[in-house]
């Protein structure tokens, strides 16, 4: 445990959590917001909705802490929270399609994509439009894989998850994974075709 | 080795996870496969390309309102959104449940009724003399029961 707490800084934290410090948990939230609502966003593609899910996470870290133990990465247990809520929310929307946030907004409208970085190189206006149609079609290839290879992809493209860290978060083998990640990069090939 | 082989090898490839003989055996492979080498290109492409998306940024103040959020009480979460298989599990136990307590409930009457009327039989005056009635035909023929 204490191994594991000096090489994971996250595990230190979430120890102080666990206390009930939470102070160490808005330390916990400031290092992985981004990653957690950029998983949901990428998975739901609705930024409200993946700002007010990413809080129920860290909520749910936060109520869970008793029951967490330092025997694997910080993140896998993130990670996993993370895709149980959002497998929730489908089955939660799958009931009650017109309550998504998503349904009310115009997948045209730059807004409801959240906000964007401003672009540091400064491109022009087609330039931009060109760059936002492919980060559009990146997301609408990505949403539409099956729930597990969408989850693998996610999480190995953006945020550097391990074959045996993104099993442990789908609960499945390595072997199964890697099987997951092969089909999923297959099918972008074919959707993404023309864009690369 | 196939080209089926080496497609199922791309991921691996992809991820640095060849051995040196398999990735010798790959690029030998690719260095004479015109279709295998397409396929390698658009399947590295296509995973370089998903870089492209950035992703979106946290609005201000999200750790703040999060730790809000940690008052809050538990949302109760409506029990048909739990998973399929303890979904289905808790709702036949909750019919076999039903199904136990109305036929233990059925079973309790009858013998309540049941009880009730041996009593009845047991208190009715006509009965008194059911020995007599029994061993009538004995009586009739002068005999004793």
């Amino acid at each position: 445990m204490t191994v594991m707490a000096s090489n994971d800084p996250d595990v230190a934290l979430m120890l102080r959590v666990r206390e009930g410090d939470t102070e160490a948990l808005r330390e916990l939230i400031e290092r992985h917001q981004r990653a957690v609502i950029n998983t949901i966003h990428r998975s739901i593609g609705d930024a409200w909705e993946a700002e007010d899910l990413a809080q129920r996470v860290f909520v749910q870290v936060y109520r869970s802490a008793n029951r967490y133990k330092p025997t694997a990465k910080f993140t896998t247990w993130l990670f996993t929270i993370t895709h149980n809520t959002i497998l929730n929310e489908r089955r939660r929307r799958s009931r009650h399609p017109a309550e998504s946030l998503d349904a009310l907004q115009d997948p045209a409208d730059p807004e409801s994509a959240g906000w964007q970085p401003p672009d540091p190189a400064g491109r022009d206006p087609a330039q931009e439009a060109v760059e936002r149609e492919l980060r559009e079609k990146i997301q609408q290839a990505i949403q539409e894989l099956p729930e597990a290879q969408r989850t693998a992809v996610i999480l190995c493209r953006y945020e550097g998850q391990s074959y045996e860290e993104i099993a442990a978060v789908l609960g499945c083998s390595v072997s199964a994974t890697k099987s997951l990640l092969h089909r999923a990069r297959l099918t972008l090939k074919d959707k993404l075709r023309g864009y690369y | 080795m196939s080209c089926q082989t080496i497609i199922e090898q791309f991921g691996d490839r992809l991820d640095g996870r060849l051995s040196a003989a398999e990735q010798a055996a790959m690029e030998a492979h690719l260095a004479g496969c015109a279709d295998c080498r397409r396929e390698w290109e658009a399947y590295a492409n296509a995973w370089q390309v998903l870089a492209r998306d950035p992703g979106i940024e946290p609005s201000f103040g999200f750790a703040e309102r999060t730790l809000r959020r940690l008052a809050e009480r538990p949302s109760r979460v409506h029990w048909w959104s739990w998973r399929p298989s303890i979904r289905w599990a808790v709702l036949a136990a909750t019919v076999a449940a039903v199904a136990v307590t109305t036929w233990v409930g059925h079973e309790r009457a009858v013998g309540r009724k049941h009880a009730e009327v041996y009593a009845r039989v047991q208190q009715a005056d006509y009965l008194e003399d059911y020995d007599v009635i029994a061993n009538l035909d004995q009586l009739k023929e002068g005999g004793r029961p």
